[in-house]
């Protein structure tokens, strides 16, 4: 019964070879794995090893390097892990870290984009705020229109929010719940017309993850954040199709038009040669576009840019303004999107409300130039006045203007 | 009575006074374990204006967790920890469920499962004077 | 040759029926080399574990992915301690199956069992100190458990975790607990465990005049055997942790809604305690949770005190006619474990 010590001296060998063998593949299997990169972004200070995997994203724009604000900041994720699964399990909004429901803590902050009113940099309250998150004039309209309101004021939004400084007498929209609506023709609207507005709940797949907060304007391509924004990306929802009020369906666009102008809009719509030439944020600026931090009724109260802001009337030149203050938001504007070499004694065209179109020039010959912001074309354009236009300076709506100017589709 | 000598008296005395030492010092010993460190428990959170949540609205407050029911009699504000072990309740189609043991409760807090006894309990609410909501957990 | 000190931890020669594999099963040493192979994965996971909130769990992605080794150690010790739970059991069945509990050795069947529930508390505190989202509400459960003792649960509740809400505090105590306030007792019982082994007249086995085979082996071949052994167990261990991770999840925010948004994800208790958390959900948790379960301890603690003492020919042989009712208890206590354990698992 008694192991023979030869034996076991056998076995004993047998089993030293198979112990260094399998420690040999413990060894083999931890050489394996790609050594982990890290980084260690001068904000956070904080090691992660995202790039490891992800070294090829480009950077996402030359305000935010990866060496100053890393992955981890904006993303969120396990920045110590090299397990994907694991690695990505915690991220902020998924594909998008500027979600309206996440903004606050990936891109807010006072060194960031929810910093105070004075210095202009309350991005998010802004966003928050604007009818392109809230959908409040499109909510009310339908609301009244079947009856569920007495009027036309905006009281519910795709979700809360509140302004108490406001200046336009909205304080607060509630958060719209159209199942508890009483016309099944609400509940159709809260079905099917709700999400694709910058604080609705993105729709379900890749092409939609990144349609809603700051993404669904400012990413134009992967991994990209701009102000350079084209028009195609306005597109991306503004022109996606077309919707259906008697059976409040919204109806996809199947078609590929081949030029911008068959491209566009509503088939009935009038454009002139600067409205398909163009691209929109040329014309409009961030507070139309992004909100101007207070709550507003609907699109047509904050919408405000017309012709005339450029091109004046036959009574009046537009607004012009000469770049004095070196702290002008123009300079910052135009340092982030780096089209045109704005100098201090520069002259600029304004809007009524005083904002700056930056990327405009008024040249010594009395006409102006534009250069597109996303195309970095030059544009010249002459004044109204001393035009052979016959328009009355108080009928200055687009419409006015399209009667002559428009090209018919 | 009889007589115990004088050698077993001490050694009885001794094991006494060792007993009671050995006691004293156990209890010393979980008197010492015991003790809780204060942690601050927050017990009062401010959910903003009540004009967010309109009549009729169910609002989820994860910080605490509660749900906010704004109904024609007022705010209400309820528990959303199950009363059988502390887990946090989800919402589903007939009121709420707990993830870890299948309780299950009605929309107004009622056990409709087991093994929970206890209905979910109702939070204090205090509305300030400029309409904010507040909800006390203790 | 003088016989070297580890030699000299075995006596000169023992019964050869004591040292057969289909007789031990080999489930006691297993567990001893476990926990030999605990102590030094749990000792080298210490230089880098951090057992604060903020950074338990990321120390722990730190061993993981980053420390040389560290993954492979970290597997070592994880599976080192769910297989030492399967072979305390395993043990455990073996003793009251071949009646071996009977006395002079009833005292160390309690030392046993007592090892045996040290190392489910050591297994659970461990599994606590990951600090991930997946172990809150194991922890806030098991907690809150303690606290439905009458009486004396809010002070054995406060001896655990310290107070306060589980998972945002706790971590501290648990951590004491696993490396030392439970540590410590495993290690002395475990000494006293073995000593008394030996000095019970080694391993179970019918008495001389009963056995079918009187060979003696020698503490050579022993200690041969138990080598040989080890490295069959080491070289499987190794196989394991260097295939199949350990488990490990997001760490927890240390905001309370992030916490319970991130736990209720998973609200499965770890497999040793699945059978609990099934009971858990039939009714009052101080009967479900506390009750019975000590209820079965205890039952299996009596074992050796209540039932007819075992025929001394029969110690130490399988499934002998004299232990019936200790054999059908323990049958009957493990059947019902694993049923629940396999219906918690399925729901």
């Amino acid at each position: 019964m008694q192991t023979k010590p030869s034996t076991f001296h056998f076995l004993l060998f047998i089993i030293s070879g198979l112990l260094l063998v399998t420690l040999s593949l413990v060894w083999w299997n931890s050489s394996r794995h790609p050594a982990p990169i890290p980084l260690t972004p001068t904000l956070s200070g904080e090691t992660e090893y995202c790039i490891t995997c992800h070294a090829d994203l480009p950077e996402i724009s030359a305000s935010h390097p990866v060496e100053t604000f890393g992955c981890v900041s904006c993303h969120g994720g396990e920045r110590l892990a090299l397990n994907a699964d694991l690695a990505h399990s915690a991220m902020r909004g998924g594909a998008n870290p500027s979600d309206l429901s996440v903004v606050e803590t990936s891109c807010g902050g006072s060194n960031c984009h929810s910093g105070s009113e004075a210095d202009d940099r309350h991005h998010i309250q802004r966003v928050t705020t604007s009818v392109q998150s809230t959908y409040a004039g499109a909510i009310s309209n339908i609301l009244f229109t079947f009856g569920a309101q007495p009027d036309l004021t905006a009281r519910f939004g795709i979700a809360a929010v509140t302004d108490e400084n406001t200046k336009t007498g909205i304080t607060s929209l509630q958060a719209f719940d159209p199942v508890s609506a009483n016309h099944p023709s609400i509940q159709k609207f809260g079905e099917e017309c709700l999400t694709c507005h910058l604080h609705a709940e993105p729709r379900e797949g890749e092409a939609f993850a990144r349609e809603t907060g700051c993404a669904a304007c400012h990413s134009t391509e992967t991994h990209t954040l701009t102000t350079a924004i084209s028009y195609t990306q306005c597109n991306a929802c503004h022109n996606r199709g077309n919707y259906d009020l008697r059976t409040m369906t919204f109806i996809e666009r199947t078609d590929h038009a081949t030029t911008r102008l068959q491209d566009y809009y509503q088939p009935i719509a009038q454009f002139t040669q600067c409205e398909y030439t163009l691209d929109c944020v040329d014309c409009h600026t961030r507070s139309e576009v992004m909100g101007d931090g207070d709550i507003h009724n609907d699109q047509a109260s904050i919408e405000y840019v017309q012709c005339k802001t450029c091109h004046g009337t036959l009574d009046e030149l537009p607004r012009t303004k000469k770049l004095t203050d070196p702290n002008d938001i123009a300079f910052t504007l135009a340092f982030l999107n780096p089209v045109v070499e704005l100098k201090l004694g520069d002259t600029i065209l304004v809007t009524e409300k005083g904002e700056p179109l930056w990327n405009t020039r008024v040249l010594p010959d009395g006409t102006y130039e534009m250069i597109g912001k996303a195309t970095k074309q030059y544009f010249t354009f002459n004044p109204v006045m001393g035009s052979a236009c016959e328009q009355k300076p108080d009928e200055q709506e687009s419409h006015y203007c399209h009667e002559c100017h428009a090209v018919e589709k | 009575m009889t007589q115990i000598s004088r050698r077993d008296f001490l050694k009885l005395t001794r094991n006494g006074i060792l007993y009671l030492s050995g006691l004293l010092a156990t209890g010393g010993l979980l008197r010492f374990l015991s003790y809780a460190p204060t942690a601050e428990q927050k017990t009062e959170f401010d959910l903003g204006s009540a004009d967010q949540y309109p009549l009729g609205s169910r609002t989820s407050i994860p910080e605490i967790p509660a749900l906010l029911i704004h109904a024609e009699s007022g705010f209400t504000a309820l528990s959303l920890t199950c009363t059988h072990l502390g887990c946090t309740l989800e919402p589903n189609e007939t009121g709420f469920a707990c993830p870890c043991h299948n309780s299950a409760f009605d929309s107004d807090g009622n056990v409709t499962h087991g093994p929970a006894v206890k209905p979910l309990q109702v939070l204090r609410i205090e509305i300030t004077d400029d309409r904010n909501i507040k909800v006390f957990t203790a | 040759m003088r016989p070297s000190f580890f030699h000299h931890l075995h006596p000169p020669t023992i019964p050869a029926d004591q040292a057969r594999w289909r007789h031990t099963l080999g489930a006691g040493g297993t567990a001893v080399f476990l926990m030999l192979i605990l102590g030094v994965t749990g000792i080298l996971e210490m230089f880098y574990y951090i057992p604060t909130p903020e950074e338990a769990a990321l120390s722990v992605q730190t061993i993981t992915y980053h420390v040389p080794f560290g993954g492979f150690i970290r597997n070592l010790h994880y599976w080192s301690a769910q297989i030492l739970l399967i072979v305390s059991a395993i043990h455990l069945l073996r003793v009251v199956f071949t009646a071996a509990y009977s006395h002079p050795r009833r005292f160390n069947y309690l030392l046993g069992l007592a090892l045996f529930v040290l190392s489910i508390l050591l297994d659970f505190t461990g599994y606590i100190l990951r600090w991930d989202v997946d172990i809150c509400y194991p922890l806030l459960t098991g907690t809150n458990l303690i606290k439905t003792i009458p009486f004396i649960g809010d002070f054995f509740h406060r001896l655990a975790i310290g107070g306060g809400e589980a998972c945002s505090t706790g971590l501290l105590r648990m951590y004491v607990w696993h490396i030392f306030g439970l540590t410590l007792p495993i290690i002395i019982l475990g000494i006293w465990h073995a000593f008394r082994v030996r000095r019970d007249g080694g391993i179970a086995v019918p008495p001389p005049q009963a056995r079918t085979d009187n060979a003696r082996i020698s503490r050579n071949e022993l200690v041969r055997r138990e080598v040989l052994a080890m490295f069959i167990v080491g070289i499987a261990l190794i196989l394991l942790s260097s295939s199949v991770p350990a488990p490990i999840a997001p760490a927890m925010d240390s905001t309370p809604a992030a916490i319970r948004e991130a736990a209720s994800q998973s609200a499965k208790a770890p497999w040793f305690f699945l059978w609990v958390q099934q009971m858990l959900k039939w009714g009052d948790p101080f009967i479900f949770g506390i009750v019975i379960p000590f209820g079965i301890l205890i039952l299996v603690a009596i074992i050796p005190y209540i039932f007819p003492k075992p025929a001394d020919s029969d110690i130490g042989t399988w499934f002998p006619k004299s232990n019936r009712l200790a054999q059908i208890t323990m049958g009957l206590v493990s059947l019902i474990v694993i049923l629940l354990t396999l219906l918690a698992n399925a729901n």
